[in-house]
């Protein structure tokens, strides 16, 4: 144990790294981070810094992603994957309630406590990535219902942070307001240099945990090149989404030939949705043993672009891909603004990646907003206020 | 007569086709008119066969039909107080397209359709504004029918509020 | 607008044991289910509002989304009105009374009785859309001085659909007007003939200004009812309606009934009209 160090900012070493992975594993968390599967960097359980993609970086432009060697042994030194924390939080597949047939009928239960709830520390958190988690934590804790699943593993979780020293071509944080810096939101920060990391802690959790690691003071040289590393992040950053009246633009083009323009090239595959670290359609399905005696209720990722997710009394609202584009961008981008006051978009740039036929949301805004006006609704849309 | 043409104006008047008509219109088609009350079951007019009068409902209902053959008399719509029935005889030769039948005991204001005519003709501002009338009466017929022809309860069966269905 | 909150907010997918106590064949293919709580305390908790909905849970087939239809004052059975339609209301039509299942709720948005007093007040209902209004009649009946003019307009496809008629009468003793059509007439049937819309076009409006209007049934219809209601001098915002869509969850945590700004099973299902003006008659939303 070191000298505790009367700052908020301290200097980590880069071989001293597995030292946090060591002390967050002691605390009883199980630690995911990222790491190499089947060609693209994932989050998923690390048990230590070899576990990291040292010296990968990831190459994207709409509709592809592909690794690639760095010069360096960066940890760090990629930006976005197609996961997200949301499937630790929002886990594709859990089950929220259960029945049990009895001589007495059928006994409902929710499954589930804080006891078997999973404790996890996510390792490189992005700036768009901790908007999304408290973009996701406004959906399912912030309304009259909580959902407990979210909550729980919410509760738990241990948030460790690492500001961008790159972007990539599909990034646009910038317009979203979401970084690259990390603002808010984590117990730790790092910032990682050719030499180590800039750690700022960022709750009582993290400075807590900073006590057992030996970490040293930060040098004004170290700031400086941590700075400059961040401002890297900033610059590379090329995309733009003018998010000017943005929910008024798109509420008020529902009839706009765009949307007619982007369904003939988009697939309605999910892609975007699954990837998108804010998207949290799902759908309660029955699992009953042969039986029939025992019954759980799981819930699974869904999505809007799913041709039968509007599927009610024999019909299907939304049946066009037309319909279910314009219902998830204006979703995204708009009403959810009515809904969890902010924006659905975090700028990650995942869905203009993870797109097979390269869509790009900020150009479909743009071609929206080009020729907005020509196909508005209809007058009185505008009059009326949600 | 007078007073006869008084108490149809009065009844008139009453009757959302006249709305907002004023005096001296009301006055002008209630001279067209005679008062005529028909209990139930009594044929107004019959399908195919050329009338000389357009009536306003004041009250009770009548049912307009057409026949079809092994099917008899298919009932389409009954309509009630304020309600135009036989306008073909406004709008064209006056053959009727249905047949209309009291179905509950009605009081109405049977007008000439040639008299209807000449007083258009003759008087341009009237005739603007009975043909306005007209035309929003067969406008809510044309709709009331497109809805039935869409049959919304069929096709949304099983309907429910909310999600009765599944 | 907002719901009582009996389904508990921390544990809101726990589903209650219910038994259906009596099945009440209504038409070919609709049966009102009058449902039970076993547990006596959560049945003495349980309160709703007239406009609510449950989730209907059948273990092992899965939840269904269905409005209260009965009076909100009598909490000793909570009924709901079903329309066989698919696999869980299949199931529910083949079950005895006497069975249990599951029960979640009451969710969603509550009609505007609070703000008819004094006030005129036309229902118009199509279809199985009466269901989720009639807790609103027996809210009036109960308190008929507190509302000046009542009128229940009520469009079927057919006599044999019209919902219960055996309790027109006594709602027409307890002062409301009730006014039934149909698409197509059967052979005896002596009524009035064609949409509900024909029938607010001739109803006589004492106040329009003062005129509240409720409307459940086919979004197309609700919508010609409301434009001729809107014709006829009611005011846009005194008129609301109840939407439907695929309610999965009933939370709003699922995504499924979104319908513009609104999840339909939170936000609504009764909206006020304005709200969702501008959106109604846009295609697939």
């Amino acid at each position: 144990m070191n000298e505790p160090i009367d700052s908020e900012t301290v200097f980590l070493a880069r071989h001293q790294l597995d030292t946090l992975i060591t002390a967050l594993r002691g605390r009883g968390y199980e630690v995911v981070g990222p790491t190499i599967d089947q060609g693209a960097i994932v989050y998923s359980e690390i048990t230590s810094a070899a576990d990291l993609p040292v010296g990968w970086t990831d190459d994207q432009q709409p509709g592809r992603y592909r690794l690639k060697k760095r010069d360096d042994d960066a940890c760090f030194g990629y930006v976005v994957g197609p996961h997200s924390w949301k499937k630790f939080l929002f886990p594709p597949l859990a089950t929220v309630a259960a029945a049990e047939r009895t001589q007495n009928g059928w006994v409902m239960q929710t499954p589930g406590s804080v006891e078997d709830t999973p404790r996890y520390a996510f390792l490189g958190v992005r700036g768009c990535e901790l908007a999304a988690i408290q973009i996701q934590d406004r959906v399912f804790m912030g309304g009259a219902y909580t959902d407990p699943t979210y909550a729980r593993r919410r509760e738990a979780a241990f948030i460790v942070a690492v500001n961008c020293t790159q972007a990539a071509p599909t990034c646009f944080c910038t317009s979203m307001n979401t970084g690259p810096d990390c603002r808010s939101g984590f117990d730790l920060a790092l910032t990682e240099t050719s030499t180590g990391f800039v750690i700022e802690a960022g709750s009582e959790a993290g400075r807590t945990l900073l006590l057992e690691l030996p970490v040293s003071a930060v040098t004004a040289d170290q700031l400086q090149v941590a700075a400059a590393a961040r401002q890297q992040a900033v610059d590379q950053i090329e995309r733009h989404l003018d998010t000017d009246g943005l929910r008024d633009l798109l509420v008020n083009n529902l009839n706009h030939p765009q949307w007619e323009d982007v369904a003939e090239r988009c697939l309605s595959c999910t892609n975007c949705t699954m990837v998108c670290p804010t998207c949290f359609c799902s759908t309660v399905a029955e699992v009953s043993d042969l039986t029939g005696d025992h019954v759980r209720r799981e819930r699974r990722w869904d999505s809007c672009f799913n041709i039968d997710f509007s599927y009610m009394n024999g019909g299907i609202v939304r049946n066009s891909i037309r319909s279910r584009y314009r219902q998830w961008l204006t979703h995204k981008l708009g009403t959810w603004q009515d809904q969890f006051g902010t924006s659905g978009c975090v700028g990650c740039g995942r869905c203009i990646t993870w797109c097979p036929t390269e869509i790009d949301l900020t150009a479909e805004v743009a071609a929206i907003r080009a020729t907005a006006g020509r196909a508005v609704v209809s007058a009185s849309a505008t009059e009326v206020t949600p | 007569m007078e007073t006869m043409d008084r108490e149809l104006s009065e009844l008139l008047r009453e009757t959302r086709f006249a709305e907002g008509f004023s005096e001296q219109e009301l006055q002008s088609v209630a001279r067209a008119g005679r008062l005529h009350r028909a209990g139930k079951g009594t044929m107004l007019f019959q399908e195919g066969e050329v009338e000389d009068e357009v009536f306003v409902v004041c009250s009770g209902h009548v049912a307009l039909e057409m026949q079809v053959p092994r099917r008899g008399n298919v009932r389409l719509l009954t309509v009630g107080s304020g309600e135009l029935v036989g306008w073909s005889g406004l709008t064209a030769d006056g053959r009727m397209t249905a047949s209309a039948v009291v179905t509950e005991d009605a009081t109405l204001i049977a007008l000439s359709s040639k008299a209807l005519r000449e007083l258009c003709r003759s008087d341009h501002e009237l005739g603007y504004l009975l043909m306005t009338r007209t035309a929003r009466a067969i406008s809510q017929r044309l709709l009331a029918t497109r809805l039935q022809l869409l049959d919304l309860f069929a096709e949304t069966q099983p309907q429910a509020r909310p999600g009765q269905a599944s | 607008m907002n719901g009582s909150a009996t389904c508990p907010a921390q544990d809101p997918w726990l589903a209650h044991s219910v038994r259906i106590q009596q099945v009440i064949q209504e038409t070919p293919g609709v049966a009102t289910y009058n449902l039970a709580f076993d547990d006596p305390v959560v049945g003495e908790r349980f309160r709703y509002r007239p406009g609510q909905f449950c989730m209907i849970y059948l273990p092992g087939l899965g939840e269904i989304a269905v409005s209260i239809s009965g009076n909100p004052a009598r909490t000793d059975v909570v009924p709901h009105t079903i329309r066989v339609a698919g696999r869980v209301t299949q199931a529910l039509a083949d079950l005895e009374e006497g069975a249990g299942i599951g029960l979640r709720g009451p969710f969603g948005s509550v009609w505007p009785t609070d703000r008819c007093a004094g006030r005129d007040v036309i229902l118009a209902a199509g279809g199985i859309g009466l269901a989720p209004l009639r807790p609103v009649i027996y809210d009036i009946l109960a308190d008929r001085d507190r509302y000046g003019a009542v009128t229940l307009l009520y469009g079927c496809r057919l006599p044999s659909g019209l919902l219960y008629t055996s309790e027109y009468q006594k709602w027409r003793a307890g002062g409301i007007a009730v006014k039934t059509t149909v698409d197509r007439a059967e052979d005896d049937w002596g009524g009035n003939v064609g949409v509900v819309t024909v029938l607010l076009d001739r109803l006589s409006l004492a106040r329009p200004s003062e005129t509240v209007l409720m409307t459940c049934g086919p979004e197309v219809m609700m919508w010609y009812t409301i434009q001729a209601a809107l014709d006829r001098g009611l005011n846009a915002d005194s008129v609301f309606l109840s939407m439907e869509r695929n309610m999965n969850c009933a939370i709003g945590l699922c995504g499924h009934c979104q319908f513009g700004s609104d999840f339909v099973c939170k936000d609504g299902p009764v909206l006020p009209y304005e709200r969702v003006a501008s959106i109604l008659r846009v295609d697939d939303l």
